[in-house]
């Protein structure tokens, strides 16, 4: 049995039209002639959008159809880009040349396709002009089931900002870590179009996709629909940096949560949607290690919280359920909190040791940069790692354990000393866009 | 008689109390009643303790007043004067602080309040229920001692009483009634202070009662019905220790069972005085007996544990070779930082110990502490977090050699360290931590077929947890097939000739509706392998299976049995390039597990759609054990060679379909099916093409009488659980012997008979040649006379075939009738992996096949 290769053959991506009735959005697109491809996104207990705010509303509908739009036009990548409304305004194609060509930097990477000079969306209408809505001082918090999310969740707790937990998708670990938070929760569904399947089957392109962006967008629809002033990401510094470069491009498996991406959205609300939405990460200024500093305080979270990847949409009361201990996320929180736990504490979160495995140097010398480059995995910089691992091995408890003795034996004598140091990375970085209203948070962290 | 909080905390409860302490009374007993406080007070009694503010601490107060005033309510009783004055005091001590008193001495006469109301409660309740019942201050009764490692919070907060018989007390209590009340957890000490006898306190204030009154027994009165072979939790198969000598029991409740303090036994010790677990809801049970060892048993294992959450710390250094001293300053280091040495294991130049889990390991600097400081003089090595499972029984060196397939699977671990105290009690091996949940269930499986832990001897064991508190109601197995209905038609069938093969088709197309009803489940694959009878195969496909098949032959036997329809699942191991090249010829669906066809004979696959069968490994699978996952099994790709075989699929334009993994034979439990599932999903939502994953088979069969079969509607709630998480591939499994295996069984007759020794043997015409299972993998098969079906079993038999090899075992110590020649028996469960793994060994005729519906 043999079969053609469809998708890959497609000419043109059509984003066909998109409404909202009685808590659903329904997204639609299609490639060339073909099916047309149905998005489905439910908000729950959603009220009527209220008139002064259908506009808003409109606008940010609109950006979510074109945003989620990447998730289908990586099945085919064809060289032309239609939307069925007419052309965008200047600001808005710039936001989605840049989503959909840095977003699918990896994809293209890893397909072996060069996506600059193919991505344009059609431009030249007139921007909007749009002003405050008043929103109330409320904050949207997106929930990812790991420990960055829950140090941006209790910094705002901690100076009694009204907030909500939310997420997108049906996670067993999110939702019990949404609880164990004690806010209000909201909890979005997504149905991907099923058609993509088939597409998928029919020999599609596949690989990342820039999810928080698509995450981020159902967001600003959810704040205009429920009524919230701001949300509040949880991207660390880290996420700025690029995985690695290939052919003179900057590959970064986490765009849509560096810097660049939050200003470009974050701007985009204030001009397109309400003066009044500020879209922000509260973790902007500090590196992962600052993070992972906070986060060893928050014990009530030890026993529900995962970052792993892998084990993401099951989990169970072992630690076993919720970490894999073979994947780069399962790496780099055990190093990267290792430092600031007592190691009894830090093993009986994972049910292993990591660094005393053998078979998990190849994953380290990763996260250490050390003879590879880094994962493509949303996890700290090459240094931190180092910085982490250089502590550990100063510390008797830690260091006879093998990839421990093995980063002191052989990689060590390797990298100057002077830049191994924790301590710079505890001090957080100017650049952020919290605003003023949740500043004092910043504090909370450290 | 002690009750605990939870017996105490309602007016039902101490109904049931009531009840109890009057059916000892009419057994002309003298009753002595110890009880805890009301559940949940002690730890709201501490709470005030902490509380710095007066106020809120006369508000902790009030609250645990409340309590008490409610359930006097429920019990319809006046505020008695013992109670109201215990209330004041309470009320007085919460308001006035630790000041006068000194915090220890403050807090624990705090504390003792909980069990003085409880019992001032008590005794009003049965008084006035119509059973006169004494209040009795157990600080008048038990003296606590001051030994001299002792400080003042262990002094005050976790004492010690003295022991010896005390024949003042009893005539007291002589002269006062027959039924007394007294308070668990407290004692006083010799300034006159209150004390506390710290955890599993009121367990050891029974002890110590029984042993100063010399008493005819101590009931301790809980919610299980005594001490069980494992903790239920892990092996709900843990059977119910009956009897137990005082060190077996205190090294069962130091290494896992909570039912028991392991303080409250050395008290009783040495005045013999027996005691009684027993379950307050089910006092019709017998429970665990614990008394000095009365007579001589075989030596058996009687219990497996397993204790988390342990910390090693490992110390290497030539220093400490012949050094006098070397030991005693390590030592003061863990003193020196709190921490507890359990297990000791030493050779010439290392010295490693096990740290028990406390909350000062967890959440304090102590361990980095203490490797600081023994860096200065060795190496130090902290390993976590670590599980000691422990064997228990008296004479455990003597059972070493039984031990030998329970040391094999220790032997596929890491076992960092086992230990061996000159009691002879324990046996305990030190393994990482997270091996021990599926470890355990399958340790205790092993003591019982090694005959280590000999749940034979039913004076000692009693039934499984699962048959005592089980949830829901466990039908009684159905009467196998050949039991009764065809009994007389396979006496026919023996009578033509043996040894034979009989398959009951009606049990095959059971076993196949029982697998239709996983609704999560989207096909349905016999493998074939177990069983190959042309009408076994028609009659699965009849019920729309579809067949797998490992080699060409198995292949064509399916296309020459079934019709064209039936879909065919091609998964070989090691086969060569022809055997790949005919079956693409075929309708079959391939299946892949190397590197190496695509590598060598990629043009032989181009454009083709593949299945590939991955090896999920020990890493990514946590549900095996190093045994099949890993680099020991010759199956599956392992997982970390899978982006270099889809390069090699695109190479050669060939498409993954589907995503394969097959865990193991024989597994009961439902959630390994979740767990290879949701990690073959997560590994296929990184490639594309999947459209379906196959799970493979090996559900188990029960082979052992009570051993509880597979749970198929729990089964598809797992698997449904998991698909609803990834709707978008389609489920596949490839169960064998679970269709088979019951319905078939292999038919012999007796041919004579031999004593050796105490053994006798019993020789039927057909053996290991037939059925090669029992030797092969120790496989236990139930043996019976059919001839001979409902006369007593009074012989003990090996039952033996006629091949030269001593392994020609089908069964050994079988209860069966007495045999005669000829009598024709019957091996049951003989329809999987029977006939097909026969052989003409010693050129023994092999058994025939029949089919009867």
């Amino acid at each position: 049995m043999t079969t053609t290769i469809q998708p890959r053959l497609t000419q043109l991506f059509r984003f066909v039209r998109c409404s909202y009735a009685n808590g659903v959005a329904e997204l639609v697109y299609a490639f060339d002639d073909g099916e047309e491809l149905v998005e489905r996104i439910r908000f729950p207990n959603a009220p009527a959008v209220p008139a002064a705010h259908a506009t808003a509303f409109e606008a940010a509908l609109k950006l979510l159809h074109l945003i989620a739009g990447v998730s289908y036009y990586k099945a085919g990548v064809p060289p032309k880009i239609e939307v069925a409304t007419g052309p965008l305004d200047n600001a808005t194609a710039e936001l989605l040349d840049q989503l959909y060509l840095h977003g699918l930097a990896e994809f293209a990477y890893r397909n072996g396709l060069d996506l600059r000079g193919r991505i344009a969306f059609p431009r030249g209408a007139a921007a909007p002009t749009v002003q405050s809505l008043s929103l109330p001082k409320r904050t949207l918090v997106p929930i990812g089931g790991g420990k960055d999310s829950l140090v941006a969740v209790e910094a705002i707790k901690s100076i009694g900002g009204e907030a909500t937990a939310a997420w997108v998708g049906n996670s067993a670990l999110i939702a019990a870590c949404a609880e164990r938070t004690g806010l209000p929760m909201l909890n979005i569904q997504r149905e991907l179009a099923p058609g993509l399947f088939e597409l998928n089957r029919l020999g599609a392109w596949n690989g990342h996709v820039p999810v928080t962006a698509v995450n981020s967008a159902i967001l600003a629809v959810a704040a205009i629909l429920y009524g919230y002033d701001s949300i509040a990401f949880a991207n660390e510094r880290s996420a700025s940096a690029a995985t690695l470069e290939y052919d003179g491009q900057q590959v970064n498996h986490q765009w849509s949560k560096s810097y660049a991406f939050e200003q470009l959205l974050g701007d985009w609300l204030h001009t397109h949607v309400a003066s009044d939405l500020d879209y922000c990460s509260l973790l902007r200024p500090y590196s992962e290690l600052a993070i992972t500093r906070a986060f060893a305080k928050l014990t009530p979270y030890f026993d529900v919280f995962s970052s792993c990847n892998r084990n993401f949409k099951l989990l169970g009361p072992k630690p076993a359920d919720r970490w894999c201990g073979q994947c780069p996320k399962c790496h780099f929180v055990f190093l990267a909190l290792a430092p600031f736990l007592p190691k009894p504490r830090l093993l009986s979160i994972f049910g292993r040791n990591l660094l005393d495995d053998e078979n998990q140097t190849a994953g380290f010398d990763a996260l250490l940069e050390y003879q590879d480059h880094k994962p493509f995995e949303c996890v700290g910089e090459g240094a931190e790692a180092r910085a982490a691992m250089y502590a550990l091995s100063q510390r008797p408890e830690w260091q006879e354990d093998a990839l421990v003795a093995r980063f002191y034996s052989e990689i060590l004598p390797q990298l100057d000393a002077s830049e191994l140091a924790l301590e710079p990375w505890l001090v957080p970085g100017e650049e952020h866009r919290v605003p003023l209203r949740l500043q004092a948070a910043l504090a909370a962290i450290g | 008689m002690k009750f605990g909080g939870t017996s105490v905390a309602t007016l039902s409860r101490w109904q049931n109390i009531l009840e109890l302490v009057a059916s000892r009374r009419a057994e002309g007993a003298r009753v002595l009643v110890v009880v805890s406080a009301l559940t949940g007070v002690t730890d709201a009694l501490k709470q005030l303790c902490a509380q710095g503010e007066p106020g809120k601490r006369s508000e902790a107060a009030k609250a645990i007043a409340q309590r008490h005033y409610d359930l006097l309510d429920h019990m319809q009783l006046a505020m008695p004067d013992t109670l109201g004055e215990r209330l004041a005091d309470l009320a007085k001590l919460a308001h006035e602080g630790a000041a006068a008193l000194g915090e220890l001495a403050w807090q624990a006469q705090v504390q003792a309040h909980g069990e003085l109301m409880s019992s001032a409660l008590g005794a009003a309740f049965l008084s006035h229920s119509g059973l006169p019942t004494q209040w009795l201050d157990a600080r008048d009764c038990l003296a606590a001692i001051a030994l001299p490692n002792q400080n003042e919070r262990t002094r005050l907060l976790s004492s010690m009483v003295d022991t010896k018989a005390d024949p003042a007390l009893n005539a007291r209590l002589a002269a006062l009634g027959e039924v007394f009340i007294t308070q668990g957890f407290i004692a006083r000490e010799a300034k006159g202070r209150t004390v506390l006898l710290g955890r599993g306190g009121s367990d050891t204030s029974a002890a110590y009662f029984g042993a100063l009154l010399k008493a005819q027994r101590v009931e301790i009165w809980t919610d299980v019905a005594g001490m069980f072979t494992a903790n239920p939790r892990q092996v709900p198969g843990a059977r119910l220790l009956q009897r137990l000598d005082y060190e077996e029991a205190q090294e069962i409740a130091s290494t896992g069972a909570k039912v028991l303090h392991p303080r409250c036994l050395s008290p009783l010790r040495e005045p013999r005085v027996p005691l009684l677990i027993k379950d307050t809801n089910r006092p019709e049970l017998d429970g665990t007996v614990i008394g000095p060892e009365v007579r001589a048993h075989a030596p058996s294992v009687k219990a497996i544990s397993a204790r988390k959450g342990i910390t090693l710390v490992s110390m290497e250094s030539v220093g400490m070779w012949q050094q006098v001293g070397f030991l005693a300053d390590v030592f003061a280091h863990f003193k020196q930082h709190g921490l507890s040495v359990d297990l000791i294991g030493s050779a010439e130049t290392n010295v490693t110990v096990s740290l028990d889990p406390t909350e000062n390991l967890l959440d304090s600097d102590a361990i980095a502490a203490l490797a600081t400081d023994l860096a200065k003089v060795c190496r130090v090595k902290v390993i976590a977090p670590c599980a000691a499972i422990t064997l228990v029984g008296r004479g455990m060196r003597s059972l070493l050699h039984t031990l030998s397939g329970v040391l094999a699977e220790f032997g596929q671990l890491r076992v960092h360290m086992i230990s061996q105290s000159s009691n002879n009690l324990n046996l305990t091996f030190v393994v990482d931590e997270e091996v021990v949940d599926t470890l355990l269930p399958h340790l205790h499986e092993l003591l019982i077929a090694a005959g280590a832990l000999r749940t034979d001897d039913s004076a000692l064991f009693g039934p499984s947890w699962q048959a005592l508190y089980g949830s829901g109601e466990s039908p009684a197995p159905a009467a196998a097939w050949w039991h009764e209905s065809q009994r007389p038609r396979l006496l026919e069938i023996a009578a033509q000739a043996t040894p034979r093969y009989v398959y009951h088709l009606p049990t095959v197309r059971h076993q196949a509706r029982e697998l239709k009803r996983l609704a999560a489940v989207d096909r349905l694959h016999y493998a074939v392998k177990a069983n190959t009878h042309p009408a076994i195969l028609k009659a699965l496909a009849e019920e729309g299976f579809g067949f797998e098949c490992v080699s060409p032959g198995e292949v064509k036997a399916v296309m020459a049995a079934v019709p064209s329809s039936a879909p065919l699942l091609f998964t070989p191991n090691f086969a060569p390039r022809e055997d790949y090249a005919w079956a693409l010829s075929t309708r079959s669906t391939v299946s892949l597990d190397s590197l190496y066809p695509l590598e060598h004979w990629g043009e032989l696959f181009r454009g083709r759609e593949i299945v590939l069968r991955v090896d999920l490994g020990r890493g990514l699978g946590h549900h095996e054990k190093v045994r099949t996952g890993g680099s020991g099994s010759k199956f599956g790709l392992p997982v970390e060679q899978i982006d270099a075989f889809l390069r090699l699929a695109d190479t050669h334009g060939v498409i993954v379909r589907g995503l394969h993994a097959h865990l193991g034979s024989g597994i009961l439990d439902d959630a390994h099916w979740g767990e290879v599932y949701a990690q073959l999903a997560s590994l296929a939502e990184r490639i594309g093409s999947v459209s379906f994953l196959d799970i493979g088979g090996g559900l188990g069969v029960p082979s052992h009488p009570g051993e509880a079969p597979l749970d198929i509607a729990e089964l598809d709630r797992v698997l449904r659980e998991v698909k609803a998480a990834y709707p978008q591939y389609q489920l596949w499994m490839e169960p064998g012997r679970y269709l088979v295996a019951d319905a078939g069984v292999l038919l012999a007759r007796v041919t004579q008979q031999k004593g050796k020794g105490t053994l006798r043997y019993l020789g039927l015409d057909t053996g290991m040649n037939s059925l090669i299972r029992p030797a092969l993998y120790d496989a236990w098969h139930e043996i019976v006379n059919l001839s001979r079906l409902d006369e007593p079993a009074t012989a003990l038999y090996q039952v033996v075939g006629p091949i030269c090899e001593s392994g020609d075992v089908l069964g050994t110590d079988r209860r069966l009738p007495e045999a005669r020649e000829g009598d024709v028996m019957l091996i049951a469960q003989a329809g999987a992996y029977g006939k097909v793994m026969s052989s003409h060994y010693n050129l023994r005729d092999e058994a025939d096949e029949v089919v009867i519906e």
